[in-house]
C-alpha cells in the first residue's frame, strides 16, 4: 500500500498525525525565545600581557612581537591585532566563524605556555580573555535626581543595582555618573611643614585612630565579660580632633593643619539626561541569554523599584535594545501574515472554488508551524532570518498541493470517484512533485554549508526551508489527496457571487491564454529573432550592472545614534561639559523626533565594568540618542545623522567626531558600513603623514563621513626626572620620593570610614588649592630616613613631555586605520570607485601599503562565497533536473532562464536606486530554484505532448497554452508573497526589502522569459535532435 | 456459463467489483495493473510519463442469464463517463471442472 493511498483509506489518522504536527509547532512556537539575528558565536579572544614600567615600544618589541609570531600559527586564524601601549599588551585574535570558540582558546593557551618562558622576566604571565557581543549592554536606565543627588550612589547602588543584578540572566549592573561617597582630608601644606608634619604621618595616625580592638575576655565574680576599645568614628567631623602632634607641651589636632570635606571623589563621569544632571545605569546580560526575555523582566521590575527610590529619584529608559528586536519581528510578522493572505486569495482567484482553495491553505500553516519545531529543538530564536524563511516559503509550500489537486480534478472531471482519483491522481504526479522538491532543496541544502559570518546568517534560512519544503511535500502527498477524496465533488454547484464574479476571471483568463498561445506561435515561428533578441536583452542589462552600487548590509533604522566627541587631550571635564549643553540643547530644539538624550562627560573610574570599556577621558563626550519609532517620524535616522554631522562641523573645539548610527560602528549587522583604510608600515612619521593625506582624499570625497585615524595623538603630561646621585646623597631613592609625590596629588588612603554597613575611602592629599601649579610640585617636601625635608625640586627636575600613542598592529606589522563612514548618500562601491584613483596617484613612500578593509572586506569575502555557493546550486539543480529527465540538453534548455532572472534583478535594482547587498544576492540564491521550477513544469509538459506523438511545434504552442496558468499561479504565490516584505515600512524593514525586491524582479522577467525563450530554444534543440535521428535512420537503412 | 473479459480504467475498479456482487456473479479474477488502449478511441493506459493513467481488468464466469444484466449495467457506466474508458467481451465456456 502505498503512502498515498493508505492515507486516503485512513483519513483519521492522516488527520491526527498532522494535528499532532500542529501542536508540537505551536508549542514550541509558544516556548520559542525571539531575537533579532541568529545565535552568532564569538569568534575573538583577546590575549592582555602586563610588563609594568615599558614604554610602548618595548612592549611592542619584547612582549608583543614574541606573542604575535607564536599565536600566529592558531589554527583558523582570520586576522591578529594588537594594540602595545605604556605597561601593556593587548593581543586581539579573530577568528573565521563557524568554530568552537572554546577548542580555539585551547589552542591559544597552549601556544601561550610555549611561549611564557620568553617573555621578560618581569612580564606577567598573559591571560586570556573571550570577547563577545553579550557585552554590549542591552538597557541604559536614566536617573535624575535633584537633593538626592550627593548620595545618589548608595541609592541606586541598593535599591537599583543590586536588585537588578538578581534578575535571572543579568550579567552585570554598573552606575555611571553617580559619584561615589569619598572623605578627604585636606592638608595646607605650609601649616604641615611649620609643625614638621607630612601627609604619611598624618594618614598612619588616622589608620591608627579609627580602629576597633579588642581587649579579650575577663571575668568578674561569677560572669565573663568581654573588653573592647572602640575608636572608629561615627561621625567624620569627630577627625578633626585628632592629635597629630604633641610638641613641648602644646597640642596639634588635625583640624589645625587640614580641613574635612565628607564629599564625593573628586574625579567621576557625570551623566545628563535630557540635560538634567542625573546618572545611568547599564545592564549587561550573561552570556547566552536571550536579551527580550531580560528586559521584559527588568521592565517588570522598575515600577517596583521606583517605589523604594526617594520622591526625587526618577528612573527612565534610554536605550533598550529588545524594543526594537521586539519592534522589528512584530512588523515581520505582520508581513508574513500580508504574505499568507495574499497567497491564499491568488489560489482562489485561478481556482474558482473554495473547497480547493481551503486543501491548498491549509498546507501552509502546517509547513510553517512545523518549522518552529525545528528551531525549538536546536535550540534556535525566532529572528530576522527564521521568519524571512517563513516570508519565502509561503508562495512555494503550495506549489505541491496544487499540483496534486490539480491532478486529482482531472481525475475527477474524467469521472472517476473522488477517492480513486485522489489515489490514482496523486500516484501520477508523486515522482515530478518529488523532483520539484528535490531542486528545491538543491537550492536552499548549500546554504546550511556556507561559512563565515553569511554562513551563520543563512545557516538557519537553508535548514528551514528545506524542512518546510519537505514538510509541504509530505502534506502533499498525503494530506492533500486525503482532503481531496473527502471534500472534491464532481460539477459542485457554484453560489451567485461566484458565478457572477467567476465568468470574468475566467473569460480573461481564458483571453490570456489564447493570447499566449498567439504570441508563442509567432516567437516559435522566428526563434532564432527571438533568441537574438532575448541574448541582447541580457547582454545589455550587464552594461546597466555599472550604475548599481553594491553595499554589504544595508542600514537598519533602529532609532538609535551614538555620538563621541573628542576635544582636544587633557581638557577639562568643565569645559566637555559646557559644550555638551550647547550641542544638547542646539539638537534638542532642532530635531523634535529625539526622545531621549542622554551623555556622558569625564574619567569613568576603573570599577565601572562598562564605562572602562570605551574610550573614556576628561576630553570625551559620549552621547546615546534614542529617536521617537521610525513610524512616528519623517525623516530617517541617515538624514538626521548626516545633519547631526553638519551641525558639529561649526564647533572648531572639537577635534574628532563620530556620529554613529544604531548606536555603534561598523559592527556588521546594525550601523552604517565603514571604509576602512589600513595603512601599514613601520616609521611612525611616515604612515603620519600617509594616513593624513588619506584623510584629506576621504574628506574631500562625497558620501563619506566622520573620517578618524586609530593612532592617537602624543598625550601631554609632566613628568618628574630625578637625578639619582642626588637621592642618594640624601638617603632616598626613586621609588620613596615617587610615593611622596603620589600621596600629595592622588591622595593616599588612610582607613575606611564605615557607616552602615558601607566602606568609604578615607584619603589624605594636599588641598585643591595647592596643586595647581608646577611649583606646588616642586616644593612638595620629600622627608628621608633621618627626618630631614628635601624639596622635589632639589632632587630633579619637573618637565614637561609627550607620551608617545598605542602601537598598533594587525597581521604582524604596524598599521594606522583611516576609517570613514558611509552615509548614505552613496553606495559603498560606488565612494571606492572615486578614492582608488587619487590613492593610486599618492607619492607613497617605499614600505608603506594602504589596504582596504571594514566592512569592505566583509562584503567581498561574503560576495565570493555566495558566489561559490550559486555555482554548488546551479550544478546540484543540473544533477537532480538531468536525472528526472534522463537528459543532458533538457535541464541545459531550462537553465537559460536563470540569466534572466539575473537581468531582472539588475534591471529591478537599477529602477527603484537600490543597492546590491548580501540581501539581495540571497533573493538571486533562490530566485535559481524558483525560475528552475517554472521551466521544468514548462518542459515537462512539451516533453509529454511530443510522446503523445505531436510534432514540435504543436507540443510546444499547446504544452504552453495549457501551462500558462500553472506557472503563472505558482510565480505569483511567490511574487505576491514577497510583495509586503518589499513594501514593509515598519521597523527593520531596510534589512528584508532588498530581498523582497530583488526576487519580485528577477521572478517576474524571468517567467515572462521562460514562457517565450524557453520554448524557443527548446525548438532549436529539439529540431536538432530529430534531424539527427533521421540521419542515423536513414544511414541505418542504407546500410 | 460464459466468460466476461472486462477491461476499464482503474477508477472503476471498485464500482465493477460491487456491481457483480450485486448481480449475483460471486466468482471473478482481477488483474490489478494491465497495459493497453481502445482500438478507435480510447486514451491508452500505459503508466509512462505520456500516459500515466493504467488499466485493470476482471474475468468472470457467469450464468448464461445474467449475462445481459451484467453488460447493461457495465454499459450504464461506460456512457456516464466516457473518458475512462470501459469495453466488456464474452465468451462461451465449453468445459469447467
Amino acid at each position: 500500500m502505498s503512502l498515498y493511498s493508505g492515507a486516503v483509506k485512513r483519513p483519521v489518522m492522516t488527520t491526527l498525525c498532522f494535528v499532532a504536527v500542529l501542536i508540537i509547532g505551536l508549542f514550541s512556537l509558544a516556548k520559542l525565545p525571539i531575537d533579532l539575528f541568529p545565535d552568532i558565536d564569538t569568534n575573538t579572544i583577546m590575549v592582555m600581557t602586563t610588563y609594568e614600567g615599558a614604554s610602548a615600544e618595548d612592549i611592542e618589541q619584547n612582549v608583543t612581537r614574541p606573542l604575535e609570531n607564536t599565536l600566529n600559527s592558531v589554527e583558523h586564524l582570520k586576522h591578529i591585532t594588537s594594540d602595545s601601549k605604556e605597561n601593556i599588551s593587548i593581543i586581539t585574535l579573530e577568528f573565521e566563524y563557524g568554530y568552537d570558540i572554546d577548542v580555539l582558546t585551547n589552542y591559544t593557551r597552549d601556544k601561550l605556555d610555549m611561549i611564557k618562558s620568553y617573555l621578560p622576566d618581569d612580564a606577567e604571565n598573559p591571560i586570556i580573555f573571550k570577547f563577545s557581543t553579550d557585552m554590549i549592554p542591552i538597557m541604559l536606565l536614566s536617573v535624575q535626581a535633584e537633593e538626592s543627588m550627593p548620595g545618589l550612589y548608595k541609592i541606586l547602588d541598593e535599591n537599583v543595582a543590586n536588585p537588578l543584578a538578581r534578575v535571572d540572566g543579568v550579567g552585570s549592573v554598573s552606575i555611571t555618573g553617580a559619584p561615589k561617597r569619598e572623605i578627604h582630608v585636606y592638608v595646607d601644606p605650609i601649616k604641615l611643614e611649620a609643625y614638621n608634619l607630612s601627609i604619611e604621618t598624618i594618614s598612619s595616625l588616622i589608620g591608627a585612630e579609627n580602629r576597633n580592638i579588642p581587649g579579650g575576655n575577663f571575668d568578674i565574680g561569677s560572669d565573663t565579660y568581654a573588653l573592647r576599645v572602640e575608636g572608629e568614628f561615627s561621625d567624620a567631623k569627630q577627625m578633626e580632633n585628632i592629635v597629630v602632634s604633641a610638641k613641648n607641651g602644646s597640642i596639634v589636632y588635625l583640624k589645625d593643619v587640614a580641613t574635612i570635606d565628607d564629599s564625593l571623589e573628586e574625579r567621576a563621569q557625570q551623566a545628563y539626561n535630557n540635560g538634567h544632571k542625573g546618572a545611568m545605569i547599564i545592564v549587561q546580560k550573561q552570556s547566552g541569554a536571550n536579551s527580550v526575555e531580560i528586559s521584559n523582566k527588568v521592565m517588570e521590575q522598575i515600577p517596583e523599584l521606583q517605589k523604594r527610590l526617594p520622591s526625587d529619584v526618577k528612573l527612565g529608559i534610554i536605550v533598550d535594545t529588545s524594543d526594537n528586536i521586539r519592534n522589528t519581528i512584530a512588523s515581520l510578522t505582520e508581513t508574513v501574515l500580508y504574505a499568507l493572505l495574499f497567497v491564499v486569495i491568488v489560489v482562489f482567484g485561478f481556482l474558482g472554488r473554495w473547497r480547493a482553495t481551503i486543501i491548498i491553505a491549509i498546507t501552509i500553516p502546517i509547513s510553517l508551524i512545523a518549522s518552529f519545531i525545528y528551531l525549538y529543538a536546536t535550540g534556535e530564536t525566532l529572528n530576522i532570518i527564521s521568519l524571512s524563511a517563513l516570508s519565502i516559503s509561503i508562495g512555494m509550500v503550495v506549489d505541491d498541493a496544487i499540483v496534486v489537486l490539480e491532478n486529482v480534478t482531472t481525475h475527477i472531471e474524467r469521472g472517476s470517484a473522488p477517492k480513486q482519483a485522489a489515489v490514482h491522481g496523486t500516484n501520477e504526479v508523486a515522482i515530478s512533485v518529488i523532483a520539484s522538491t528535490l531542486t528545491l532543496i538543491a537550492v536552499f541544502f548549500p546554504l546550511t554549508l556556507v561559512t563565515g559570518m553569511t554562513g551563520v546568517l543563512f545557516k538557519q534560512l537553508g535548514w528551514m526551508v528545506c524542512i518546510m519544503m519537505i514538510i509541504s511535500t509530505v502534506c502533499a502527498l498525503t494530506l492533500t489527496p486525503m482532503l481531496c477524496s473527502q471534500m472534491l465533488k464532481l460539477n459542485p454547484t457554484k453560489g451567485k457571487f461566484q458565478q457572477f464574479f467567476f465568468k470574468y476571471i475566467e473569460s480573461g483568463l481564458d483571453k490570456i491564454d489564447d493570447g499566449y498561445a498567439k504570441l508563442l506561435n509567432t516567437v516559435v515561428t522566428h526563434k532564432r529573432k527571438s533568441i537574438v533578441i532575448c541574448t541582447l536583452i541580457f547582454i545589455g542589462s550587464c552594461f546597466l550592472m555599472k550604475f548599481i552600487g553594491s553595499e554589504f548590509i544595508p542600514t537598519s533604522d533602529n532609532g538609535r545614534i551614538g555620538a563621541t566627541l573628542e576635544l582636544p587631550i587633557g581638557t577639562r571635564t568643565e569645559i566637555a561639559q559646557d559644550i555638551a549643553k550647547k550641542i544638547h540643547d542646539e539638537w534638542r530644539s532642532k530635531y523634535p523626533e529625539i526622545k531621549v538624550l542622554n551623555y556622558t562627560v569625564g574619567q569613568a573610574s576603573s570599577d565601572n565594568t562598562f564605562a572602562s570599556m570605551q574610550d573614556n577621558g576628561s576630553h570625551i563626550i559620549s552621547m546615546n540618542i534614542n529617536l521617537v519609532s521610525v513610524t512616528e517620524r519623517d525623516r530617517g535616522i541617515i538624514e538626521i545623522t548626516n545633519m547631526m554631522r553638519d551641525d558639529l562641523a561649526h564647533y572648531p573645539e572639537l577635534v574628532k567626531t563620530q556620529v554613529n548610527v544604531g548606536g555603534s560602528r561598523g559592527n556588521g549587522m546594525s550601523g552604517q558600513s565603514t571604509l576602512d583604510y589600513e595603512i601599514y608600515g613601520y616609521d611612525f612619521t611616515e604612515t603620519d603623514s600617509v594616513a593624513q593625506q588619506v584623510k584629506r582624499i576621504l574628506q574631500n570625497t562625497k558620501g563619506i563621513a566622520d573620517i578618524t585615524i586609530s593612532r592617537s595623538d602624543y598625550q601631554p603630561e609632566y613628568q618628574v626626572d630625578f637625578d639619582r646621585e642626588k637621592l642618594a646623597l640624601y638617603g632616598l631613592n626613586l621609588s620613596t620620593a615617587a610615593t611622596y609625590l603620589r600621596n600629595r596629588i592622588n591622595g593616599s588612603t588612610a582607613s575606611y570610614y564605615r557607616e552602615d554597613g558601607e566602606e568609604y575611602d578615607i584619603k589624605v592629599m594636599y588641598a585643591p588649592e595647592h596643586r595647581t601649579s608646577i611649583s606646588d610640585i616642586e616644593n612638595i617636601l620629600v622627608y628621608n630616613a633621618k627626618g630631614e625635608g628635601i624639596r622635589i625640586r632639589d632632587l630633579g627636575k619637573v618637565v614637561e613631555r609627550s607620551n608617545p600613542p598605542t602601537i598598533e598592529r594587525k597581521d604582524r606589522q604596524r598599521i594606522i586605520t583611516v576609517q570613514g563612514v558611509v552615509n548614505g548618500e552613496l553606495a559603498m562601491s560606488e565612494i571606492i570607485a572615486d578614492v582608488q584613483p587619487k590613492l593610486d596617484a599618492l607619492d607613497i613612500p617605499l614600505g608603506i601599503d594602504i589596504e582596504l578593509s571594514g566592512s569592505f572586506e566583509d562584503q567581498q569575502d561574503s560576495f565570493s562565497d555566495l558566489g561559490l555557493l550559486a555555482i554548488l546550486i546551479i550544478i546540484l539543480v543540473y544533477i537532480v533536473m538531468a536525472a528526472q529527465f534522463e537528459s543532458y540538453a533538457y535541464p541545459g534548455i531550462i537553465m537559460t532562464s536563470i540569466p534572466f532572472a539575473f537581468t531582472g534583478i539588475v534591471l529591478i535594482l537599477w529602477m527603484t536606486g537600490t543597492n546590491l547587498n548580501i540581501m539581495s544576492m540571497i533573493g538571486a540564491i533562490m530566485l535559481i530554484g524558483i525560475v528552475v521550477k517554472n521551466g521544468i513544469v514548462l518542459i515537462d509538459y512539451i516533453q509529454l505532448n511530443r510522446e503523445r506523438g505531436m510534432s514540435i511545434r504543436s507540443a510546444v504552442v499547446l504544452g504552453g497554452k495549457s501551462r500558462l496558468r500553472p506557472i503563472v499561479m505558482t510565480a505569483l504565490t511567490t511574487i505576491l508573497g514577497m510583495v509586503p516584505m518589499a513594501i514593509s515600512n515598519g521597523e527593520g524593514a531596510e534589512m528584508w526589502r532588498p530581498m523582497g525586491i530583488a526576487v519580485i524582479g528577477g521572478l517576474t522577467f524571468s517567467t515572462l522569459v521562460t514562457l517565450l525563450f524557453v520554448p524557443a530554444m527548446y525548438c532549436v534543440f529539439a529540431g536538432v535532435g530529430v534531424r539527427r535521428q533521421r540521419r542515423n535512420f536513414g544511414k541505418k537503412l542504407n546500410a | 456459463m460464459k466468460a466476461i473479459f472486462i477491461a476499464f480504467d482503474q477508477a472503476y475498479t471498485e464500482r465493477i467489483v460491487e456491481m457483480l456482487e450485486r448481480s449475483n456473479c460471486r466468482g471473478f479474477t482481477q488483474w490489478e495493473q494491465v497495459l493497453g488502449r481502445g482500438t478507435k478511441t480510447g486514451e491508452p493506459h500505459y503508466g509512462s510519463h505520456a500516459w500515466p493513467s493504467l488499466a485493470s481488468s476482471i474475468i468472470t464466469f457467469v450464468e448464461d442469464s445474467r449475462v445481459d444484466t451484467v453488460l447493461e449495467k457495465l454499459h450504464e457506466m461506460d456512457v456516464a463517463t466516457p473518458k475512462l474508458g470501459l469495453r466488456a467481451f464474452v465468451w462461451d465456456v465449453e468445459k469447467t471442472i
